[in-house]
């Protein structure tokens, strides 16, 4: 793409010397994918007229072509030195110092350019991970679809969150948000006593810290201690009533415990905080037709397969509103509720967990 | 005179705090068995499964002895065809015979039990008195042959496998004896896990190299043998509609469940929906657990069904399934709404919050307390012996479960037991003939454990029917008693045969009223009966 812009950048200006008529040449010879003739060729340009800035950048981009970012530098680096502006030669120089792992000499060139994924990855090199995010992030809004920036994008968002947990550890290793931190990564790790070791002793130094409740309560959720996990998540929600993730956490554990009604409580409030979430609706649906609201349980599993089409939650409701129908006595709609279920049965995973 | 606060008192409030446990774990004085499984790196999936316990009185002394099916040895160069060397007295199944004091003696060999047949690697046992001749005969079952010995009358056995046609094969796991034609001759029923063989195994989980998940293995399908009445039976399978239903069945258990007088089966089946077959009276039977709404999860999910027991746990009179699984499953309840339709309650129950952690096997409900509702115990392990290391939060080695049932909500008990064990098998009886209900357990590598029960000051009625008309041990016959049924089977639980007695506890009630349907149709009631007894009913020779 590179090749093209300079290619195209070349052709409106004049050729007013023998120069020029190498330049053409070198220009010919790109087109039918010569490099080596490329390169002499403007390489006799440079020489023709070592003051032809065009010629060094064009050598600089048929040196870059063959992989050559070595031999590409001192070409680039003449051409701006005649002329201090060119932004196709501050790019290229800025990869080709980037490819040759010179990273921080790389990054001036790379703004000068506006060449943000480079100066990102360069950022990432030598430390800049702010910059990198800001940098990627912009990328990222002008093409969304990127894959190669959005893996940059998560690589550099990592580092910084690594960075930054590892300045917390360092500098303030017996604080309750370093405790935190540790008890996050054990549960990443599924290291689950850990976990729940740093989380108890983060909440001991600091009772209210914002989120730890939750999070101690789904280390106690992944080891199906629901009692603990409702103590959690119920003193997260109180925190912080006006989490719906804290809502729709303890309504998980409410119904888990088959306390169905308090956990319809608990849902509708998750739902009304942030409606149209499936997973809650799916519960919502689920606690509702256990505590006998066959209303709430018809309308939260109906809205789900309104949201998701193909998904295990959509099957899943779908069976839901089988059972619901069967139940009352609605052969017909039930029968169409199980057709849609087995249609999509094979989304739901086999029951083993290991 | 200020009170003295004695060391008895402060103990005898102490134990006011803690509920103390329903059993004693006893040692079988006499019994030296060990499940010798034999768990290899090669990692055979038969190593995880055995083995079987039967509870039932084969001399007729009224004592019950104890029956325990053996695994077979197992080396890590095992091919087709294999040898279990079960020649070896090691690898013997066995049979303990209880004495008064309580004791028992190994009289394997004498009873002509001994050596089960080099190919075929143990699992389970059923009980029933398939000839009607009074004494309960004992069916193997296998990875390889299945055997049924006949019970001579004399304490002795003879292999009639051969005669009798049920020899099937495969990988045979639970079995039970049930009339299906209601004929009065009890018919056999085998599950069958998958198609599998030594040549054929599989290592899974990478570097953590474990057992198979069943999935990855073809499935197969029971198999359903009518008893001729000539000591023969005939292999019905496919007329009755059992090979047109594949699965991964562990688990079997029989019983009613829509009052049409035909008996019903449950298969539990491993990861993947459960079969509900419901007998249609003319010798066939339609499998439609899904439309009654007792295959999946209330999720839509499949359940690793291993156990199972179909009793009415909630005393409304029809039979409930509970099926026992994996962790991070719920154990499945499904509650018999109207004898057609079941609701999946394992949240609402009680029994979700108190099972999601562990792995179950075999499973019971029985009134341990005699308080009038049935409670669970379930016989807990992992099936991976190394599921620690890959999951730390899980283990290998469980407590059992007890649950005692508080008018249908489960709420655990202290079982007595403290130290984890690789539970299998449970079976359910009355072993010392106290009235309260005892378990032996089954476990991997190691001997049976037998818990039991401390007993208390409720009443109770223990049932022990004689059919006439109908099959001699009364299987397949509605029992109701105060209020509470039972559903007369000694089949359940997983690769076990429970007491064939119908124990009904019945609080601080000291009369009982009893009603029996039999599986010839005919009603019996009896009133005003004294509680505390063991009790004969016979079938009347004609209906009333």
């Amino acid at each position: 793409m590179m090749y093209l812009f300079v290619f195209a950048w070349l052709a409106g200006q004049a050729a007013t010397s023998d120069a020029m008529q190498h330049m053409q040449s070198g220009l010919e010879a790109r087109q039918q994918h010569q490099v080596d003739t490329e390169i002499a060729e403007f390489r006799k340009a440079t020489e023709l007229d070592p003051a032809l800035a065009d010629a060094f950048v064009n050598l600089g981009a048929a040196y870059m072509e063959k992989h050559d970012y070595g031999a590409a530098i001192a070409p680039l680096k003449r051409a701006l030195d005649l002329s201090p502006d060119l932004a196709v030669a501050h790019q290229f120089l800025g990869y080709a110092l980037l490819a040759q792992g010179y990273a921080a000499q790389a990054i001036p060139h790379l703004e000068r350019a506006g060449a943000q994924e480079a100066l990102g990855i360069a950022q990432i090199e030598v430390g800049q991970l702010n910059e990198a995010v800001r940098n990627f992030s912009a990328a990222l809004a002008k093409r969304p679809d990127d894959p190669d920036l959005q893996y940059y994008l998560g690589h550099a968002s990592g580092l910084l969150s690594k960075a930054s947990i590892d300045t917390l550890l360092a500098t303030h290793p017996e604080s309750a948000r370093a405790h935190q931190a540790l008890a996050e990564n054990y549960f990443v790790l599924r290291q689950m006593p850990q976990a729940e070791k740093e989380y108890l002793e983060a909440l001991r130094l600091r009772p209210d810290l914002p989120g730890a409740h939750l999070e101690l309560g789904q280390v106690y959720a992944n080891s199906t201690q629901w009692p603990k996990a409702e103590a959690e998540f119920r003193a997260e929600a109180k925190f912080r009533p006006g989490s719906a993730e804290a809502a729709y956490r303890l309504g998980a554990a409410l119904l888990q415990e088959g306390k169905s009604h308090d956990a319809l409580v608990e849902l509708k409030r998750a739902n009304d905080l942030k409606p149209e979430m499936p997973e809650t609706l799916y519960s919502l649906g689920k606690a509702a037709a256990l505590d006998g609201d066959n209303a709430t349980a018809e309308r939260s599993w109906l809205k789900v397969v309104e949201l998701e089409k193909d998904t295990a939650l959509a099957a899943q409701s779908h069976f839901g509103l089988a059972g619901l129908y069967r139940k009352q006595g609605k052969t017909a709609q039930a029968q169409r509720q199980m057709q849609e279920f087995q249609k999509l049965q094979g989304a739901i995973g086999p029951p083993r967990s290991e | 005179m200020p009170h003295r606060f004695t060391r008895r008192k402060f103990l005898s409030f102490a134990a006011l705090g803690a509920a103390a446990p329903i059993f004693d774990v006893k040692p079988l004085r006499g019994i030296d068995f060990i499940l010798e499984n034999s768990p290899t790196p090669g990692k055979f999936l038969i190593e995880t499964m055995p083995g079987g316990v039967a509870l039932f009185d084969y001399n007729n002394d009224g004592l019950l002895d104890i029956f325990l099916v053996n695994g077979g040895h197992i080396t890590e160069s095992l091919h087709v065809p294999e040898n279990f060397d079960r020649a070896n007295p090691r690898y013997w199944n066995r049979l303990y015979r209880q004495n008064r004091d309580g004791s028992f003696a190994d009289v394997t060999q004498s009873a002509g039990l001994a050596n089960a047949g080099k190919a075929n690697y143990g699992m389970a046992v059923a009980v029933g008195d398939y000839d009607n001749d009074g004494y309960p005969d004992l069916f193997v079952t296998s990875y390889g042959k299945n055997v049924l010995y006949h019970n001579n009358g004399d304490g002795t056995f003879t292999d009639v496998t051969v005669k009798a046609g049920v020899a099937g094969g495969g990988w045979s796991v639970s079995a039970g004896f049930f009339d299906y034609n209601n004929d009065g001759n009890l018919d056999l029923f085998v599950t069958r896990y998958m198609e599998w063989d030594a040549d054929h195994n599989k290592v899974c989980g990478g570097d953590w190299h474990t057992y198979c998940p069943p999935n990855v293995f073809p499935a197969t399908t029971c198999l359903l043998y009518r008893n001729r009445g000539d000591g023969t039976f005939e292999d019905v399978s496919a007329r009755a509609g059992f090979t047109a239903k594949k699965g991964r069945a562990l688990g079997a258990a029989f019983a009613d469940y829509d009052g049409d007088g035909f008996t019903d089966i449950f298969v539990s089946n491993d990861g993947m929906q459960q079969y509900l077959f419901h007998n249609n009276g003319d010798g066939t039977f339609n499998e439609c657990a899904l439309e009654s709404g007792a295959a999946l999860t209330s999720d839509g999910k499949g359940l690793s069904g291993m156990g199972t027991v179909f009793q009415d746990y909630d005393n409304d009179g029809r039979p409930d399934v509970i099926v026992t699984v994996l962790p991070r499953e719920l154990y499945g309840l499904y509650h018999n709404d109207d004898g057609r339709l079941f609701t999946y309650q394992s949240l609402e129950t009680g029994l979700g919050a108190l099972t999601s952690g562990s792995s179950g096997w075999g499973v019971g409900l029985e009134d341990f307390d005699n308080d009038g509702w049935k409670d669970l115990f379930v016989a807990q392990s992992h099936v991976l012996d190394n599921v620690q290391q890959i999951d730390a939060s899980l283990r290998y080695k469980e407590l059992p479960l007890l649950a005692l049932n508080h008018s249908g909500r489960f709420e655990r008990a202290d079982s007595g037991v403290t130290t984890p064990i690789a539970a299998r098998g449970a079976a359910f009886g009355d072993i010392n003939n106290d009235g309260y209900m005892d378990v032996v357990i089954s476990t991997l590598g190691g001997p049976p454990v037998l818990l039991l029960n401390r007993g208390g000051n409720n009443h109770w009625l223990t049932i022990i029917l004689r059919g006439t008309r109908s099959n001699r041990d009364g299987y397949g016959a509605q029992v109701r008693v105060n209020g509470q049924t039972r559903f007369a089977t000694s089949a359940g639980s997983y690769v076990c045969a429970n007491d064939k007695r119908l124990h009904f506890g019945l609080g601080a009630a000291e009369k009982a009223t009893v009603e029996v349907l039999w599986p010839s149709g005919t009603k019996q009631s009896l009133s005003d009966v004294r509680a505390d007894q063991f009790l004969e009913v016979r079938e009347p020779p004609e209906r009333p």
